[in-house]
C-alpha cells in the first residue's frame, strides 16, 4: 500500500469550499488525510490540483456515433496519425473519434468520467460495449424514454401513473442506465406518423398526448423512484428560430420538479431582427436563475467541422439540408426511438453560427449559480470535446473572448449581448462546471471532490496565464490513485467502471411488457434485460458502480 | 433424453431469431424447435455428436493448443503483410482481433466483404434512411422486396414482419429485371417524372409508394449485381423523395457470418470501418483496394488468417499463401499451416451479434458444453505469444 502526497499545490475543490495551497494524499485509490510520512512525494508547487473532470453529456457510445464514423471516412482519414504512446492502439481522433482515442484524449485533458446521454433500450448492449472500449474513463448512460410506443400508449389510455413509473424503473434496470433522457418529447414517435413539428402543448397526431404530459410524467416518475440525476431533457424544436418559447414552456411544464435541460444553446433562439434569428440567452438565463429546480448544460458550438448525432429524427430531418458534407443518415428505431446523423461545419462568417457561438457563451456567463451549469459542447454536436480547453479560456479571459468575437460575422460582432458581459469565470467556477457540479447532479458522492474518502481521481495542472494551454495538457492525471497520464502522454490504460442506478419497482409490470414485446416483434423479452455478469462482460470486466437512490417521495 | 433450450438466439442468419428453441439430444446433436427454418436446420446439422479429433493441427498433425498458438504467432511475426479474412466471429472475437490487427498491420476484410462494402460505399456517398424489424411489423403498409423475396436466405423474415409473403401489402421486384434500370425508373416515377418504357407494374408501384403511409424497401446487398452500391443509392433516393411528403424507410438484409458485427466493433474502436489496416502512417481505410479477393489474386499479401466460427463454411479462398485457420471443427480437412478448431457463439459459447438492422445487439447463449476455446481466447493467446517473442 503506497501513500502518495501531492505537496504544496493550489487545491481548487469547491465541493469543500477549498481554494488554497495544501497537500493532497491518497492511498489505495482513495483520498486520505494529510500525513507526514508518505511513500512517494510529488512536488505540486506552482500547480493547480483538482478532482478529475466529469463530462455529463458526451456522445461516446452507441449506434449513432458509430454511424457517424462509417459515414465520414474522408474526415476520419485526416485524424489517423497520432499514437503518442506504446500503450495506445491505433484510433482516429477528430469529430467522431474511435472509442480508444476518446479515452486517450479525455484522459490527457484530465477527465476521468464521461456519460453517454442517449442510450436506446434496444441498443443498450452496444452502448455499454462501446463505453467499455473507452479506456480509463468511468462511464454511464441515460436511457431514452418518452418516444416509445408503450409509454405513449400508457399515457394515452390514462393508465395508472404507478404503472408508468414501474415501467420507467424497469427500463432503467434492464438497460443498466444512470438516468433517463427524453428527446423531443413524443416528437420522434410523431415523425413516424409523418408529423413534422410538435410544440409543447400540441398533440401527437396518433396518440393524442402532448410533450407537456410526457415531461411531467417522466420527471415525476424519476423523482418518486429516487433516481439521483433528474430527468435529462432535450427539448422540443431543437435548432428552430423562436424555440425559446418551447424551452420556457418546458420549464413551466415541470412545475417545480427537478430537471436537467441539455445543450440549451440549441434551444435559446428568438426570431427577432432582420434575419428572424436572434439570441434568447437573456430570457433563458433569467428562467434558469428563477427556477432552482433546473440545471443546464450548454452545448457550446465551436467553429470547424463536426458531425451532429441525435435521437431527434424529426429535427435532424428538418436540418439535414444544412449538412456539410451534404449527406446524412436517419433511422426509425424499434418502436422506441430514432436517430439522425448530420455532418456540420460551423463557420465564423455565418450569421447563424456566429450567433450560436455567442448564445452559448452568454448562457455560461448569465446564469448566476455555477452549480447548475455544466460545461459541454454536446460532443460531437457542437464540437469535439477536445475543444474544452479553448472554451475554458473563452470563459476565463474576457480580452481573448472579445478578440474571437471580433473575427465573427460583422452583425454578430457588432450587436451581440456578449460584448457587454464583463464576467470572467474563476478557477473555482470552472472546477464547479467541469467536476464538482456534474458529480452533484449525478449523485456521485465520492467523485468531483478531494475530501477524505473520495476516489483518487486527481488532476495536476501547471499554473499558466494561458488557460487553454493549462487545461489542454495537465502535468499529471490519476485515476483511482493510478497515474494514467503525464504531460499529454498516456502512462497506463486501466479499464474504467460503469455507473448505473437500481431503483425499486413492482415486478408485476413484466407481464405487461412481455406481451407488448411479443406483439411488436421486438426481441424476446427474456433477452431485454442486461444482468450484472453480462454488463461486466460488455464493459471488459470493469468495476460495476451502482449509485444509491435517495428516498423517493411516496405518492 | 432431450433438453430444450429456450429462448435461443440463432446465430446463423442476420435476423438473429430468438423466439425459438433448440432441443439437445443425449448424443449432443441439436434440433430446432418452433420453426422449420431451413437455414437454421442446415446449420445445426453441423453440430452433431462430437466425433474424431478436435485438437488443433500444425501442418496437418494434431498438437496441443499452445503449440498451434506458437506456430501461428511465428507465421504472423515473419509476415510483412498479413490478411485477416472470413471474420466469422462475435463481438468478443472482434475485440481481440483488433489488437492483433494493430500489432501486425493486417488488412481485415470479411467473407461477405463485397456485399458489406456495397452498402458502406452507398452510405459514405449519400447516407441513407433505414428502419428496424419492430417498426416494419408495427407500421408497414407497403413492403417492397427489391430484387426478389428475401426468404431463401432469410427464411423467417416474414414472420418478423408480421406479414405473409402473399399479403397484398407485399410487392416483389423480381431479381431477373435489370435492377439498375428498375431502380432508376422507380426513383424517377416517385419523383413524378414521366418515364418512357417503364413497365405498368413499376408505374403502379410508384403510385402505391406515393400513397403509402409507411413504405419499406427491403433489399439484400449480397444479391445485387456488381456495383450494387448504385442500386442502393437509387433506392435511398426513392426513400428520400417519399419522405418529403409521407414516410418511408429502407431495410437492408445482410451482414451475417459476423461481417456486420466485426465491422461495427472495428468502427467503434478505430473510427473506421473494415477494409482498413494500421499501416506505417497510421490507419488506412481503402474500401476498394483492401478487398480480400483482389489482394489474394494480386499477391499483395503474404499470409492469410481465416476465421469461420459459425460453421464449416465459408472456406478460405484457394491460394498458395501460408494459412492460419480458426474454424469450426468440420474445417479440419481444409489445407492450413495451422488449424485451430474453435467454439461457435450460440452453440458452444456465449457471445453477442448485431441483427441485420445494425441497432439491436443480441446475446447468444451456449446450448451445450464445449471443450473448444473461443475465437477471442485463441486470438488473445496469439497476441500474447507475439508480445513475448518481441520482448525476447
Amino acid at each position: 500500500m503506497t501513500t502518495v502526497r501531492l505537496r504544496g499545490g493550489h487545491v481548487v475543490d469547491p465541493a469543500r469550499q477549498v481554494d488554497a495551497v495544501q497537500d493532497v494524499c491518497f492511498r489505495d485509490g482513495r483520498i486520505v488525510a494529510a500525513q507526514a510520512a508518505v511513500d512517494e512525494d510529488i512536488d505540486a508547487s506552482g500547480c493547480v490540483v483538482m478532482a478529475g473532470g466529469i463530462d455529463l453529456h458526451t456522445h461516446i457510445g452507441g449506434g449513432k456515433v458509430n454511424l457517424a464514423r462509417m459515414l465520414l471516412p474522408e474526415l476520419q482519414r485526416k485524424e489517423v496519425a497520432r499514437t503518442a504512446s506504446d500503450l495506445e492502439l491505433a484510433s482516429c481522433g477528430g469529430c467522431a473519434p474511435g472509442t480508444l482515442a476518446t479515452g486517450y484524449r479525455y484522459v490527457e485533458m484530465g477527465y476521468t468520467s464521461a456519460f453517454e446521454p442517449a442510450m436506446l433500450p434496444a441498443n443498450a448492449r452496444h452502448a455499454h460495449m462501446e463505453m467499455g472500449d473507452v479506456p480509463v474513463l468511468d462511464h454511464g448512460a441515460y436511457v431514452l424514454l418518452g418516444n416509445d410506443e408503450l409509454f405513449l400508449e400508457m399515457l394515452a389510455r390514462g393508465e395508472d401513473f404507478e404503472r408508468i413509473r414501474d415501467y420507467t424503473a424497469w427500463t432503467i434496470h434492464a438497460s443498466k442506465a444512470m438516468g433517463v433522457k427524453v428527446v423531443n418529447p413524443a416528437g420522434i414517435s410523431a415523425f413516424k406518423f409523418n408529423q413534422r413539428r410538435l410544440d409543447v402543448d400540441e398533440s401527437h397526431v396518433h396518440w393524442q398526448v402532448t410533450p407537456r404530459q410526457v415531461l411531467q410524467t417522466l420527471a415525476r416518475a424519476l423523482r418518486e423512484l429516487g433516481v439521483p440525476h433528474p430527468l435529462h431533457i432535450h427539448g422540443s424544436n431543437l435548432g428552430a428560430a423562436g424555440n425559446i418559447e418551447s424551452t420556457l414552456e418546458t420549464i413551466a411544464a415541470l412545475d417545480g420538479l427537478p430537471a436537467h435541460l441539455t445543450h440549451v444553446q440549441f434551444h435559446a433562439y428568438g426570431n427577432e431582427g432582420p434575419k428572424k434569428f436572434s439570441s434568447a440567452a437573456v430570457q433563458l438565463a433569467q428562467a434558469v436563475n428563477d427556477n432552482p429546480n433546473i440545471s443546464i448544460d450548454v452545448g457550446q458550438i465551436m467553429f470547424g467541422q463536426t458531425v451532429t448525432a441525435s435521437g431527434d429524427t424529426m429535427r435532424q430531418y428538418a436540418q439535414s439540408h444544412l449538412g456539410s458534407p451534404r449527406k446524412w443518415i436517419g433511422a426509425d428505431i424499434e418502436c422506441e426511438a430514432g436517430c439522425g446523423v448530420v455532418p456540420f461545419r460551423y463557420r465564423e462568417q455565418s450569421y447563424v453560427n456566429a450567433l450560436q457561438w455567442a448564445i452559448g457563451l452568454e448562457l455560461f456567463l448569465l446564469v448566476n449559480d455555477p452549480w447548475r451549469v455544466v460545461l459541454t459542447t454536446d460532443h460531437p454536436n457542437g464540437g469535439p470535446f477536445t475543444s474544452y480547453p479553448h472554451l475554458i479560456r473563452l470563459l476565463m479571459d474576457r480580452s481573448f473572448r472579445e478578440e474571437q468575437l471580433a473575427k465573427l460575422h460583422p452583425d454578430v460582432a457588432a450587436q451581440a449581448a456578449l460584448r457587454s458581459i464583463k464576467r470572467e469565470l474563476s478557477l473555482s467556477e470552472i472546477a464547479i462546471m467541469t467536476r464538482a457540479g456534474p458529480a452533484r447532479l449525478l449523485g456521485l458522492a465520492d467523485r468531483g471532490q478531494l475530501g477524505v474518502g473520495a476516489a483518487a481521481d486527481i488532476v495536476v495542472y501547471r499554473e499558466q496565464a494561458d488557460r487553454e494551454a493549462m487545461f489542454a495538457t495537465p502535468e499529471l492525471v490519476f485515476k483511482d490513485g493510478a497515474q494514467v497520464a503525464c504531460a499529454g502522454r498516456i502512462t497506463a490504460v486501466p479499464v474504467g467502471g460503469t455507473h448505473f442506478v437500481e431503483p425499486e419497482f413492482d415486478r408485476g409490470i413484466e407481464k405487461r411488457l412481455r406481451k407488448h414485446f411479443a406483439d411488436h416483434g421486438q426481441v424476446n423479452f427474456d433477452h431485454v434485460a442486461i444482468g450484472h455478469d453480462e454488463l461486466c462482460r460488455c464493459c471488459r470486466g470493469g468495476r460495476l458502480l451502482p449509485a444509491a437512490c435517495f428516498e423517493g417521495r411516496p405518492t | 433424453m432431450t433438453d430444450a433450450v429456450r429462448p435461443w438466439s440463432c446465430p446463423f442468419c442476420p435476423l438473429l431469431c430468438d423466439a425459438f428453441g433448440v432441443v439437445r439430444a443425449a448424443d449432443g446433436s441439436l434440433a430446432l424447435q418452433g420453426s422449420d427454418c431451413a437455414r437454421a436446420r442446415a446449420a445445426l446439422a453441423h453440430f452433431g455428436p462430437a466425433t474424431g479429433d478436435d485438437r488443433p493441427r500444425v501442418h496437418g498433425r494434431a498438437c496441443e493448443l499452445h503449440v498451434a498458438v506458437d506456430a501461428a504467432a511465428a507465421l504472423l511475426r515473419t509476415s510483412r503483410q498479413p490478411l485477416f479474412g472470413g471474420l466469422g466471429t462475435d463481438v468478443a472475437g472482434a475485440r481481440a482481433l483488433y489488437r492483433l490487427a494493430c500489432d501486425t498491420g493486417a488488412i481485415c476484410d470479411a467473407a461477405q466483404g463485397a456485399a458489406l462494402t456495397e452498402g458502406l460505399r452507398a452510405l459514405q456517398d449519400r447516407g441513407g434512411f433505414t428502419t428496424t424489424l419492430a417498426e416494419v411489423r408495427t407500421r408497414v403498409d407497403l413492403l417492397v422486396c427489391f430484387g426478389g423475396l428475401p426468404t431463401p436466405r432469410h427464411p423467417e423474415f416474414f414472420r418478423h414482419a408480421g406479414l405473409a409473403p402473399d399479403d397484398p401489402r407485399v410487392v416483389v421486384v423480381a431479381p431477373s429485371d435489370d435492377l439498375f434500370a428498375a431502380s432508376a425508373q422507380l426513383a424517377a416515377l416517385v419523383e413524378g417524372q414521366v418515364v418512357d418504357g417503364a413497365s405498368a407494374e413499376l408505374q403502379a408501384l410508384a403510385q402505391r409508394l406515393r400513397a403509402a403511409r409507411y413504405a419499406v424497401l427491403v433489399y439484400e446487398p449480397a444479391r445485387l449485381p456488381v456495383h450494387g452500391a448504385l442500386v442502393i443509392e437509387t433506392l435511398q433516393r426513392v426513400v428520400a423523395t417519399l419522405n418529403r411528403s409521407t414516410r418511408a424507410a429502407a431495410l437492408p438484409l445482410g451482414g451475417g457470418d459476423g461481417a456486420a458485427t466485426v465491422n461495427q466493433v472495428f468502427s467503434w474502436l478505430s473510427g473506421l470501418p473494415l477494409r482498413t489496416r494500421n499501416g506505417p502512417h497510421g490507419l488506412e481505410h481503402e474500401p476498394v483496394c483492401f478487398d480480400a479477393g483482389r489482394l489474394v489474386a494480386d499477391d499483395a499479401v503474404d499470409l492469410l488468417l481465416w476465421i469461420a466460427s459459425f460453421g464449416p463454411a465459408p472456406a478460405p479462398p484457394a491460394c498458395r499463401l501460408p494459412r492460419i485457420v480458426l474454424g469450426h471443427p468440420g474445417m479440419a480437412a481444409v489445407e492450413a499451416d495451422v488449424f485451430i478448431p474453435v467454439a461457435t457463439p450460440g452453440i458452444g459459447a456465449d457471445g453477442h451479434l448485431f441483427r441485420t438492422d445494425g441497432v439491436v445487439m443480441l446475446p447468444l447463449h451456449a446450448v451445450r458444453p464445449e471443450p473448444l476455446p473461443t475465437v477471442a481466447d485463441v486470438l488473445q493467446r496469439i497476441s500474447a505469444a507475439l508480445q513475448t517473442e518481441r520482448a525476447a
